[in-house]
């Protein structure tokens, strides 16, 4: 089953004088549960790709389809209730809202879907527990790891069931042992709940553990592999 | 979790900097509130002065008495008319009063006076006379008496400062000279013996007495007793001369009054000024002061009160006084505005920063699915709950102050109470309780409020998510 349809698409900037092509013609389509990557050299368009997922931007031209809906068609309020339903975000930093415990953050989305209270707490223990944090609930994450912080940031993402989960260089700032934690965590979810993952990398760690690796270069796509090395 | 929590959340992130603004604001509205209540306590002091010791809310006057206050412009009292006002359901008594030029002497010191000839029993409906009477007076002898007696507390002390001052009643003792309550019983006593003010009011059958104010009797050393000469010039210029003996003292608010005050019966007035039957005014008393119901009033009587003749209000015979006060309050005003324009900047300068700040985060949360409006209303929460927190400590924190102001006026003493004094005022200052004045501060700050939040509304709703994440 596609989740995410890319017909054609792309993306020009026109800030000054010059014009920059970051998408430049992409077809591409993501299948329920995938795992996939996307690489390729710096400016070369990864991060403009998926915010055009995840209809954080608008293409210039082409046409992306998901979950059944045109995302050109919707009115800017109606794509913010179009991510929260069914697009996961987790940034390279500064995920989480730093008022927030862990435990509220991982609500929030949920929260603002007016999820009855103990539902939310539910999913909420579950997703801690997965991520492997039950036992920072109450912690600001101003009182985590980076990578803890990326954690919590994942099972909010995870928590209202989204189509599937964006994440932009997750592992960006994070050290190996993090970075590997916070991989297996999301190959697990990947497997458990069958959850899809697109995510944006310059990490050799990352492409390893990918089982759809997708290499960009100049806003085209290059190459579009699966492998099979399930760790 | 609710907005206003994730707001009062919000405003904690950068506690130094929430105080700070709140602290501004806070200070803003306290100086404003304690500034407008001296003021504006100070304003009302004075109209009610006015108004009490002398030209009543209304008057009957004739129509040319107002631009030429003499006795040629008086009139005489009709029984008719005087009987229709008074059959007005706002209106208690009409008090006919004349009223004239004197020159007063005793001895051989004279000082231009003020003559008012009045009914002594309609008298206290008009200028409660009977309750200015001088009932306590710190003579040179009583001072040194009561310094013998070894007065508790700092009252010994005062004694000096409050040398050859009068008192119409204990209350005032007992606050001015700071007498402590639970030493009255040992102290007043002592006053009553040394102090006492011999005094009496004038009866309707009296003639050739006169009752005078404190700083004219002061001013001419005529004490109760003592005879005073009054000359001046009678109706249609005919010449106007008498003996009084002083029967009484009284103390008059206004210190300008105070100074030229003589109380006659209306009787002998006439008399002395060949003007039989008339009056220069007629205070009228009525029960509903404010200021609706004393134009209504004013409105009907003035169709009832005949040609020749007019219903003045307050406002119109004082209209020196209403524009001086008119002009002190403008410039106070002026003071309060910048104080607040200072405070706008301020609380601008913490929502610029504060949106500058939390770009990225803004980016997020609008990326992670929180609407646009959901945003800036949490930011619009977390502005008002800075301002109400600075307005409300502000106004906490003004109460007691003004409260207490209000209840134990400031008094000068020394030089500067005989600068108010010159300048015709009692040196007191009392604060005006809370009023619609309270209510202007919230709304200034509210508008203050409501600009910032404006401008950060818009800030969310033309935030570019892309280039929020970028920042
Ligand atoms: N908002 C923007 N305005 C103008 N140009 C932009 C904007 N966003 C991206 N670009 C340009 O588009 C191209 C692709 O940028 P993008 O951020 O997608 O690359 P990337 O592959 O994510 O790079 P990196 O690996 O450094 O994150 C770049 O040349 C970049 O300068
Ligand atoms: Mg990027």
């Amino acid at each position: 089953m596609k989740v995410v349809e890319i017909n054609d698409v792309y993306k020009t900037y026109r800030d000054t004088e010059v014009e920059v092509r970051a998408i430049n013609g992409v077809t591409l389509s993501f299948e329920k549960g995938d795992f996939a990557v996307i690489v390729g050299p710096s400016g070369s368009g990864k991060t403009t790709l998926l915010n055009l997922i995840g209809g954080l931007d608008q293409p210039t031209g082409g046409e992306i389809i998901v979950a059944g809906h045109h995302l050109s068609e919707l009115r800017p309020s109606e794509l913010i209730d179009f991510r929260m339903e069914h697009v996961g975000f987790v940034f390279q930093s500064y995920n989480l809202i730093p008022v927030l415990t862990a435990a509220e953050n991982v609500g929030f989305i949920m929260n603002l879907q007016k999820w009855p209270k103990e539902k939310r707490k539910a999913r909420t223990d579950e997703l801690l527990e997965s991520v492997g944090l039950a036992d920072r609930h109450n912690s600001r994450p101003s009182q985590l790891s980076g990578g803890q912080q990326q954690r919590v940031a994942v099972a909010r993402a995870l928590a209202p069931r989204p189509e599937f989960i964006l994440a932009d260089e997750p592992t960006a700032n994070l050290d190996s042992k993090s970075a590997e934690t916070l991989l297996d965590i999301m190959e697990k979810l990947n497997q458990e709940e069958n959850m899809t993952f697109i995510f944006s990398t310059h990490d050799a760690r990352v492409m390893k553990r990918a089982r759809r690796v997708i290499t960009l270069e100049d806003g085209r796509i290059i190459s579009d592999e699966r492998t099979n090395h399930n760790s | 979790m609710k907005d206003y929590q994730l707001a009062w959340r919000n405003l904690w992130r950068n506690k130094r900097r929430t105080l700070i603004t709140a602290a501004s604001v806070f200070f803003a509205v306290f100086f404003a509130l304690v500034m407008r209540s001296f003021q504006l306590g100070t304003y009302n002091k004075m109209y009610r002065d006015v108004i009490e010791s002398y030209s009543g809310y209304l008057q009957l006057q004739n129509t040319d008495y107002l631009d030429e206050p003499n006795i040629d412009n008086g009139f005489v009292v009709d029984q008719d008319i005087t009987g229709m006002i008074e059959s007005d359901p706002n209106v208690t008594t009409v008090i006919p009063r004349l009223e004239a030029f004197a020159l007063a002497a005793v001895g051989s010191r004279t000082q231009g006076v003020m003559v008012i000839g009045m009914d002594p029993d309609k008298e206290d409906k008009g200028f409660n006379i009977r309750n200015r009477m001088v009932k306590y007076k710190l003579t040179p002898d009583a001072v040194e008496s009561l310094k013998a007696e070894n007065l508790p507390g700092r009252t010994g002390k005062l004694l000096d400062v409050f040398l050859n001052e009068s008192f119409t009643d204990e209350a005032g003792l007992t606050s001015i000279l700071g007498i402590d309550r639970s030493d009255t019983m040992k102290v007043l006593p002592l006053f009553r013996k040394y102090a006492s003010f011999r005094n009496a009011c004038l009866a309707a059958s009296d003639t050739g007495f006169a009752v005078i104010g404190s700083g004219l009797s002061e001013y001419l050393h005529a004490g109760v007793g003592d005879t005073i000469v009054l000359m001046g010039q009678g109706y249609h210029g005919t010449s106007a001369a008498g003996l009084y003996v002083v029967k009484g003292v009284v103390i008059m608010p206004q210190p300008e009054i105070d100074n030229r005050f003589v109380y006659l019966t209306l009787d002998d007035a006439r008399y002395l000024y060949d003007a039989p039957g008339m009056a220069t005014s007629a205070i009228i008393s009525i029960t509903e002061t404010g200021d609706k119901e004393l134009h209504n009033t004013q409105e009907r009587l003035t169709r009832v009160c005949g040609d020749g003749l007019v219903i003045r209000n307050w406002k119109e015979m004082n209209a020196l006084l209403l524009n001086q006060m008119e002009a002190d309050n403008k410039s106070g005003a002026i003071m309060i505005g910048i104080l607040y324009l200072v405070i706008a900047f301020g609380v601008f300068g913490t929502v610029l920063m504060m949106m500058a700040e939390r770009r990225r985060e803004f980016g997020m949360l609008v990326s992670i699915g929180m609407q646009k409006s959901k945003l800036a209303k949490v930011v619009s929460l977390e502005m008002l709950l800075i301002g109400l927190l600075g307005v409300v400590a502000g106004v906490a924190a003004s109460l007691p102050i003004v409260f207490y102001g209000y209840a134990k006026p400031l008094r000068f003493t020394g030089e500067l109470a005989r600068m108010y004094e010159d300048y015709g005022f009692e040196p007191v200052m009392p604060m005006l309780l809370p009023d619609t004045y309270y209510l202007w501060q919230v709304v200034i700050v509210l508008l203050i409020l409501s600009i910032a939040i404006a401008f950060s509304i818009r800030k969310v709703f033309k935030l570019n998510i892309i280039n929020a994440l970028r920042a």
